[in-house]
């Protein structure tokens, strides 16, 4: 079976969400340079997209709408801009289709709920950091003790000798570029990181070995605070 | 501005929400937030997680509203894109063996019937004809798309669900899928 035979059979998984996360890079990758799958993919599209419409519809709780203007209110009021604006920043995902859209959205974008809080009290905390699913046996905490943090993570992949991982931190809608660092045995790393004070979030990207002043991809790891 | 946003068009309230206009928003929410969480329900079967995946959904579509791009499609289908998502996100991170039990069981809680409204009665019609197009597939096309759509099942793990070869299970989300979008179009199935 040749590789165009084998994504043109992956284009209905691909629209129903019924790919991994390695065979859906793989597909995006093979579409954006493939005319006649991009065809097939956008003439299936609408009765994947008409799908949502088949659902009984029933009402959400008032309280749901409460929540979530009472978060959406706060934001708007500081003049908060949207953190996706500078953290997404990249040339290299260009298939802007919703599912792909919808993955760059999950993929360490500033989700509050998505973040486990885990304990802690007074000034000290820890927050479960959210990590590309590209990478689904990584993972990692945030221990924030007063003005300090430690990042710890484990499984992440080995970068080679030419690239490192580089934390970023969130003020407002600016990213600050921080400390440098590579995995050890186990793909476990560890970072200290003093002054998160005023931070609104934690980033982890991949970077040349030496570290970037801007970030060169989405961050693979994220924690807001 | 003069006139209500409630008139607008969805693309001409998402150019206010992407200005950063709370009403503009809410106003969002109230036009697509009930299809959301409907998605939402009917994908993880129970009240409080599809809460959590409107909320996360919704509050990424604040956070990243400079995304929006008209020219790829409509809002509706952008916000309920990112609902589903959310949802396979959130089945995705519970076990097999409960998603299973929700997908093939059903789902034990139940809602009082919405108000009646225009739209309301839209989606209905809307619904009905979505499930029409639905029921004309062969029972194992249908299967297979609800398991993948709606219980968030990557094809290798439909294929072990229903033991079938996953060469089998693509086909027949493909098929489906076309089947269905020519019913959609009037066209011969």
């Amino acid at each position: 079976m040749s590789d165009h035979t084998r994504y043109q059979d992956d284009i209905g998984a691909y629209l129903l969400g019924a790919l991994n996360d390695l065979e859906r890079q793989a597909f995006e990758r093979h579409i954006a340079r493939c005319g006649e799958c991009q065809e097939e993919l956008e003439r299936l599209r609408p009765a994947a997209d008409a799908l949502p419409g088949s659902v009984e519809q029933v009402q959400p709780p008032e309280r749901l709408k409460a929540s979530l203007m009472e978060v959406v209110e706060r934001e708007a009021a500081r003049g908060e801009q949207p953190a996706a604006r500078r953290v997404r920043e990249r040339p290299r995902l260009r298939f802007n289709r919703p599912l792909a859209i919808a993955a760059v959205l999950l993929i360490g974008l500033v989700v509050g709920f998505a973040v486990a809080q885990l304990g802690g009290e007074d000034d000290t905390r820890t927050l479960a950091a959210t990590v590309d699913r590209a990478m689904p046996q990584a993972g990692g905490t945030l221990h924030v003790a007063g003005d300090d943090a430690t990042l710890r993570l484990h499984d992440m992949p080995d970068l080679g000798a030419t690239r490192v991982y580089q934390v970023w931190l969130q003020h407002g809608d600016h990213l600050v570029p921080a400390r440098t660092f590579e995995v050890g045995a186990g793909g476990a790393g560890r970072v200290e990181l003093p002054d998160v004070r005023d931070a609104d979030g934690v980033y982890v990207t991949r970077e040349p070995r030496g570290g970037a002043q801007v970030p060169s991809e989405d961050p693979i790891v994220s924690v807001p605070l | 501005m003069a006139h209500d946003i409630r008139d607008l068009a969805d693309e001409e309230v998402m150019q206010l929400v992407q200005k950063g206009d709370p009403r503009a928003f809410e106003l969002l929410y109230d036009r697509h937030g009930g299809a959301a969480f409907s998605l939402a329900y009917r994908m993880v079967g129970k009240q409080a997680p599809a809460e959590d995946v409107v909320q996360e959904a919704f509050l990424s579509i604040w956070r990243s509203r400079l995304r929006y791009d008209a020219t790829r499609g409509s809002v509706r289908t952008w916000v309920l894109g990112i609902v589903h998502n959310r949802g396979i996100d959130a089945l995705r991170r519970s076990t097999v063996h409960d998603r299973r039990r929700e997908t093939f069981d059903g789902v034990e809680e139940r809602f009082e019937a919405r108000e009646r409204t225009d739209v309301e009665v839209a989606r209905r019609e809307e619904a009905r004809s979505v499930r029409g197009a639905l029921d004309t597939l062969p029972v194992e096309q249908r299967q297979t798309i609800e398991l993948a759509y709606f219980g968030g099942f990557t094809h290798n793990q439909i294929a072990e669900l229903l033991d079938e070869p996953i060469g089998t299970v693509k086909g027949r989300m493909r098929l489906g899928l076309d089947k269905m979008r020519r019913q959609l179009v009037g066209g011969v199935a």
